[in-house]
This record gives C-alpha cells, sequence and structure tokens, in this order.
C-alpha cells in the first residue's frame, strides 16, 4: 500500500474525484467523472509525480444500473496498481472518452468493451466489433443478456431470444421476469 | 462400341457455373474511419487474405493483407474465430468453477492463466495460501515458462523455414509437461491452482523426473540454442526485423518479454512482486535492440532465469500444509480486486468485482497476447509479406487468449 501515493493524488486531483482513495493490499482506486477521465489520464502519464506511463488493462463493467469504465495503469515510481473508474455511464446510451491518444494500445481494448458492452468511444477511429460478427446486434456482456441454460431455468423460457433485436432500452423491459409466474 | 467422349460445353444446364457476383465474397463495407482508410485501394494494391486456417498464425487467426507487389501496405487482422466467451462463462460460475474455464485460455502455459484468477480471489477472500504452496506454485509456473519459451523457439523457426528446432524444442516441453502430468494429471490444461492453495503436494515421480530433467537441463538447453543462435540465416533474417523503441511499446501496452527486448526492465515479479518471488534471486534479462532477434535473446536469456529459480526453490522449500483452511463454498464480501502476475508472453491480468454471492459479480480477464497483436500492424508496415509472419513469430501471441 502505498500512502505517499494516495496523498498526492488527492492533492492533485481534488474536487475532480468524486470518492476519497481507495486503498487495499497493493491496490490504489480513485473515481472521476466522464468528463475529467481524460484530463485526469493525461495527468496521471505525464506529470513527473505520477508517471502512470502502463496501461495494464482498460475494461468495461456494467453493474445493472450504469456502466463503467476501468483503466489499471502501472509506474515505476509506485508498487501500487492505479485503478481509475469512470462510473456513471448510461445504460441505455453508453458513451465514454477515448484514452488512444494517450495510448495508440488502448484501441483494441476499447473495441472489445464496444463489442460486449455497447460503450462508445468518441476518439476511437476504428470502433468496430472484434470479437462477434459484424452483424451481431446484442452485446454478450450486458447484464440483460442471459446464457442459454440460464434462460431456460427462467420462467420467460422460449420467449426470451439471445439475441435480442433492438436498443439496449427495449432489452431491459423483457428481462424482469425472473420471479416465477404465480408471484 | 463406346460412346464418343463429348466436350463439355458451358451450355449444359447440368454444369452450373455461378454468376460472376457470386465467385467472391462481396467486399465489405466501412464502418469506421479507419476501415473505410483500410478498404480504399489505390493503383497497383491488393487484398490478400491470410487464414484462418495457415500454418504460421499459432492458432485460428485471419489477416487481411493489403499489398503492393510483395511489400505490406496495411493489414487488418479479423479475430474471433475462438470466441468462446470465457468472461461470461466465469460470471455464471462459482469461484472454483472460473479458475477452470480460465485454463483454455493460453494452452501453451496455462498454469499463468490459473494464477492470475487464483490472485484476485485471494485478494477478494483476504486469504494468503501456505508458505510451500506459494514455493510450489513459483515451481510449477516457472516449469511452465520454460515450457512456453522452447515451444516459442521452435515455432519461430519454424515461421522463418526452420523444421528441425521444433523437434528439439519438443524433446524438452514434452519432459516438463510429462512432469507437471505426473503432479497435476494433465498434460495441458492442469486446473492445479484453488483458491488458497494447490490441489495436492508435490509426489514422488515428480520430483525424481524434475531431479532428472534438471541435472541436465540447462546444457541441454544450450545445445539446443546452437542451433539457432549461431545459424547464421535465421540472425541476419531476424536481426533490425520489427523494431521496436521503448516509448512506442510503451504506449501501445507492450509488457512482457517484448517490452523488456526494448529495454524497458519491467517484470512483474520484481515491480509488483507476488508470492515469495521477492525472497528469490533472479535477474531481470533485457536488451536494447528491439527486433525480433531481441525478443527471441530475451525469452532465452529467461529460460536461463527460471532454472535458476527453481533451483532456489528446491533448495529453500518449507514443509507444511499446501491448503488454507476454507470453507467449500465461497463467499467473498463485495468488494473489487486486481491480480496480475507475469506470464511467458507478459502480464496476465485478472479484474474480479464479488458481489457477495458464490459467483463473481464481473470477471475481466487481460491477455497480454491480444495487446502484442496489434503490434503486427505497425510492425510489418513497408516490409515483405514473408515478414509478417516472422514478425508475428516474434511477438509469440497464442490465439486462445487472444479471442478468450
Amino acid at each position: 500500500m502505498d500512502r505517499a501515493l494516495a496523498t498526492a493524488l488527492t492533492e492533485r486531483f481534488k474536487s475532480m474525484l468524486l470518492a476519497p482513495v481507495r486503498q487495499r493490499f497493493d491496490e490504489t482506486e480513485i473515481r472521476v467523472s466522464v468528463a475529467d477521465a481524460i484530463e485526469t489520464m493525461r495527468a496521471l502519464h505525464d506529470e513527473t509525480e505520477f508517471v502512470f506511463e502502463m496501461l495494464i488493462d482498460l475494461c468495461g463493467v456494467d453493474t445493472g444500473e450504469e456502466m463503467q469504465v476501468v483503466y489499471h495503469l502501472s509506474s515505476s515510481r509506485s508498487g501500487d496498481w492505479l485503478r481509475v473508474i469512470v462510473p456513471g455511464i448510461d445504460r441505455s446510451a453508453p458513451r465514454a472518452n477515448s484514452i488512444v491518444s494517450l495510448w495508440p494500445g488502448a484501441e483494441w481494448m476499447e473495441r472489445e468493451a464496444y463489442d460486449m458492452f455497447g460503450i462508445i468511444f468518441e476518439g476511437n477511429r476504428d470502433l468496430r466489433r472484434i470479437y462477434m460478427p459484424d452483424d451481431y446486434v446484442s452485446h454478450p456482456l450486458r447484464k440483460d443478456f442471459y446464457l442459454a441454460d440460464d434462460a431456460s431455468r427462467s420462467p420467460a423460457a422460449g420467449v426470451r431470444n439471445m439475441e435480442r433485436v433492438g436498443t439496449p432500452v427495449d432489452a431491459t423491459r423483457g428481462t424482469a421476469l425472473r420471479k416465477s409466474p404465480g408471484a | 462400341m463406346t460412346t464418343p467422349l463429348t466436350k463439355p460445353s458451358l451450355d449444359d444446364p447440368r454444369i452450373a457455373i455461378p454468376a460472376a457476383s457470386e465467385w467472391y465474397e462481396p467486399a465489405p463495407t466501412a464502418q469506421t474511419e479507419r476501415q473505410a482508410e483500410f478498404l480504399n485501394l489505390r493503383d497497383g494494391e491488393m487484398f490478400v487474405n491470410m487464414g484462418p486456417q495457415h500454418p504460421s498464425t499459432h492458432g485460428v487467426l485471419r489477416i487481411i493483407v493489403k499489398v503492393n507487389g510483395e511489400q505490406v501496405v496495411d493489414l487488418d487482422p479479423v479475430l474471433g474465430y475462438l470466441h468462446r466467451g470465457v468472461e461470461k462463462l466465469c460470471e455464471n460460475a462459482d469461484y472454483h468453477q472460473a479458475i477452470c474455464y480460465t485454463d483454455p485460455l493460453e494452452y501453451v502455459a496455462s498454469l499463468f492463466c490459473e494464477a492470475a484468477p487464483t490472485a484476485a480471489f485471494e485478494k477478494l477472500m483476504d486469504v494468503e495460501a501456505p508458505r510451500r504452496a506459494q514455493y510450489i506454485r513459483v515451481l510449477t509456473m516457472e516449469l511452465n515458462r520454460i515450457a512456453s519459451h522452447t515451444l516459442f523457439q521452435g515455432w519461430m523457426a519454424l515461421d522463418l523455414g526452420g523444421i528441425t528446432p521444433i523437434l528439439w524444442s519438443f524433446i524438452e516441453r514434452d519432459e516438463i509437461v510429462d512432469m507437471l502430468a505426473a503432479l497435476t494429471g494433465q498434460k495441458l490444461l492442469y486446473n492445479y491452482y484453488r483458491i488458497g492453495g494447490v490441489n495436492g503436494d508435490l509426489n514422488h515421480e515428480f520430483m525424481s523426473r524434475l531431479g532428472n530433467w534438471m541435472s541436465r537441463a540447462a546444457a541441454q538447453i544450450d545445445s539446443n540454442l546452437g542451433l539457432m543462435n549461431e545459424n547464421e540465416i535465421f540472425v541476419r533474417r531476424t536481426r533490425g526485423l520489427g523494431r521496436l523503441d521503448a516509448a512506442t511499446a510503451l504506449r501501445m501496452g507492450v509488457t512482457g518479454p517484448n517490452l523488456r527486448a526494448t529495454g524497458v526492465p519491467f517484470d512483474l515479479r520484481r515491480d509488483h512482486p507476488y508470492l515469495v518471488y521477492p525472497e528469490l534471486e533472479f535477474n531481470v534479462p533485457t536488451r536494447d535492440e528491439g527486433d525480433s532477434l531481441a525478443r527471441y535473446m530475451v525469452r532465452i536469456d529467461e529460460i536461463r532465469e527460471s532454472i535458476r529459480i527453481i533451483d532456489q526453490v528446491l533448495h529453500e522449500m518449507p514443509d507444511g500444509p499446501v491448503m488454507a483452511k476454507l470453507p467449500r463454498l465461497i463467499r467473498p464480501r463485495p468488494g473489487r480486486a486486481f491480480g496480475a502476475v507475469e506470464g511467458p508472453r507478459g502480464a496476465y491480468g485478472v479484474y474480479a468485482i464479488s458481489d457477495g454471492t458464490d459467483q463473481p459479480f464481473r470477471m475481466r480477464i487481460h491477455d497480454p497476447s491480444f495487446v502484442h497483436l496489434q503490434l503486427v500492424g505497425p510492425l510489418t508496415r513497408g516490409n515483405l509479406i514473408a515478414d509478417t509472419m516472422a514478425v508475428m513469430a516474434s511477438l509469440d501471441p497464442v490465439m486462445g487468449g487472444v479471442d478468450k
């Protein structure tokens, strides 16, 4: 746990942080809004007290209520993993800013997050599906996408299709059917 | 009398000739700015399709190459042929099952794929494996690293047109794989690590095989190396090919031997230590050239370091239990954890979110091969088609991990 990093982060980003810096084991976690994300990442990458030059991971997260984009960074100045969470992205029309200008290597990871969650990264020049076929319509890692056996166990078996055509808003409407029919 | 042979006529209705428009797949329509740029052919350029079944793509990968003569102008890898949705499967499995789902990701060195989720789940549960289990993990992981690197050595030669080295490297790999099979019961997908320890202590067969192998490993590997390191064709072919500089490598998110070949001494075993690595003595080999030959040489040096680590582990391994006491059904408290290990290809990471149930709420798997495959485009632009495969072989991606 790198206490000095926590103090430095709190001092540098102050009001931009949506929650106090959290630390556990060798992980430090900050939360910033979508609007501040790029500026924060640039500061973390460029400023000499941070030098978080290595992007270890970028991923999307669907909490069921909102979307998040989560970055894991590593620096030569600190032994901690830095986790930057960008919460509060609207589930029905998820949009975030691309960090391809800082890390060109994030391009495919953003494509993956787009493919799996439908998050649109503005500024990514090649945002198309990467794993699923081009004509695929849904986003498999969203929480309203059930696995086949999961769906067959639910009372709505036979009604719900694995691939639901339509916008994510339509998709959320048909998914509250996990109660038993009598209830 | 036999009937005279008649010349087949194109007007014969039995011969169905598809219309010209059906001969080829229609050209894809561009969905993005970058794809439009790629699909726009200038004078003299054409597309060549490589894969999905191609001997040197290391799995099922399709690459659309835009060529001008024999020169690569641009390329667009098409992924997803091996996509199994492992992350989704893990979110619908309990914590123990999730670990064995990650095994087939990187089928060449699957212990590392197990180690990353195990590390993340142990952080979620706030447990630590007993010291003996940690030593066993280090021992088996380093063995697996050697198995992976020796196979890389053969593969790379194979992609450059040399047949012999892969036969030699399979001798070493087979010995290690058999050893691990004696320990875990499996040759490829071990499923050996558990949350809070390992599945079973070291057994006699494993130890005696390991002892035999260790007594000749260093000499054997050195003699195998002579086949390639002193081969002028190989050295001249790879030197200066696919040169990557440190700044670009960092921006591209490269980790592992590919990064160390550019001169950045970043190794998770040193910089984000896990298990008992801080107590072991080893070097982090680097090279400054950043070309295909450097990437090859870094891996060779890593084999030597791994043998050194195994030697220390065998001397210092304590006695004791190999599993921590844990309930059968694991329900970590709600929280988030990131576990990462240094694999033979780079940093494997797992970001796990727990919501208090027995299944991970979200489990993100980061595979280094996926990131490294992005480099094939930038590194081969302007080179010959044959060099695409030479560069790709030196980056050592495994498609099982790329496609997840």
